[in-house]
């Protein structure tokens, strides 16, 4: 008990009570558990039992305030939480029209891009720098009876020029088939630049029977082509097209029309 | 068309042409139009930029059998193909 005061003696300053300042400078060292149980319990002896009522009542009046208080900020917090949950959910919804207009504006993921319209082939400049070599392929499906076969199985264009190339197509069979057709470009980011004025595609076409008829297409490489560092080592597009058989009053969604 | 199980690539999307598609010359009335301009492909190694007088002519043939919609040709990109207006012509031919 002693020993802490041997040990600090700077701690030395007018004491009330001997006994009572060695207790606090006890508590203070926190020389150890023991010892601070030991003077704690020694201080509660000493004071008048009306503080501790006062300071039970204190006390109670304080947590009273305080539960109050934590009670409103909980609610707050609370509030706030849920608000921000709200706003992540709509947020979420939001996001896909705002995604939608970033892509038109900024071109990515292959949409078309805003501003590519019928206009631009007017005011379009060829780069003549630039030539690009089409290959044309002529598929059908299995169960097609049509000869479809490409009249040309290349053409060199520059970005900006306006092309034609012609596919032809045979009904070999005794029957009228009618056929219908869908188109792929490859190198797949080159198909954005791949724009078509006028084909045969996506519409029906009536072969009589033993009939040939040619089948044009008539299309342009957008010139922004050449400024895409992408396409920079793209030297060769190929355009494919395939035809199906149709069936007699079946509607096929088609890309971008609309059944009115 | 892409094959493989690839999900998270973006997939090929054809887009419908511009002007429609061309209904069949079942008739064959533009078809020598149509063999002048291939005889011209292959004369000149198959460069488009050669032979579009030929393919202007062809058009134009589809236009006026009711195989396509009469358009003016500089918005199907053949302007620098289009004949000067008569006025600047005859300014041209004054000495």
């Amino acid at each position: 008990m002693l020993l802490p005061l041997l040990v600090r003696p700077s701690l030395c300053y007018p004491p009330t009570s001997v006994l009572l300042t060695r207790c606090i400078r006890m508590l203070r060292c926190d020389a150890g558990r023991t010892l601070h149980s030991q003077a704690e319990h020694f201080l509660w002896r000493r004071l008048p039992l009306r503080s501790q009522t006062r300071g039970a009542k204190t006390r109670s009046r304080k947590t009273k305030g305080q539960d109050e208080d934590w009670k409103t900020r909980n609610k707050t917090a609370l509030t706030y939480i849920a608000a921000a949950g709200v706003g992540m959910i709509g947020l979420s919804y939001a996001a896909v029209p705002l995604y939608r207009l970033y892509c038109q504006a900024s071109g990515l993921g292959g949409t078309a891009v805003a501003g590519h319209d019928t206009e631009l082939v007017e005011t379009m400049k060829p780069v003549k720098e630039r030539v690009l070599k089409i290959t044309f392929n002529a598929d059908t499906h299995a169960s097609m009876q049509w000869n479809f076969r490409p009249q040309q199985t290349e053409i060199y264009v520059v970005p900006g020029e306006t092309a034609l190339a012609f596919y032809r197509a045979k009904n070999p069979t005794d029957k009228p088939i009618i056929g219908i057709s869908t188109y792929n470009v490859v190198p797949f980011e080159a198909g954005q630049y791949f724009n078509k004025i006028q084909c045969f595609c996506f519409e029906e076409q009536r072969l009589n029977p033993h009939e040939e008829v040619d089948m044009p297409v008539f299309f342009y490489i957008d010139p922004e082509f050449d400024e895409d560092p992408r396409m920079a080592r793209v030297s060769t597009i190929t355009l494919s097209y395939t035809f199906f058989e149709a069936k007699e009053g079946q509607k096929l969604p088609l890309p971008g029309y609309s059944y009115n | 068309m892409s094959t493989a199980m690839n999900f998270g690539s973006k997939t090929f999307k054809p887009r419908p042409p511009d002007k429609g598609s061309f209904p069949l010359d079942h008739f064959g009335e533009c078809k020598d139009f149509k063999e002048k301009f291939m005889k011209c492909l292959r004369d000149n190694s198959f460069d488009n930029s050669l032979c579009r007088l030929q393919s202007k002519d062809y058009l134009e043939c589809r236009m006026n059998h009711q195989l396509m919609a009469r358009e003016p040709l500089e918005k199907l990109g053949f302007k620098d193909l289009m004949d000067p207006p008569p006025g600047q012509a005859d300014r041209d031919t004054k000495p």
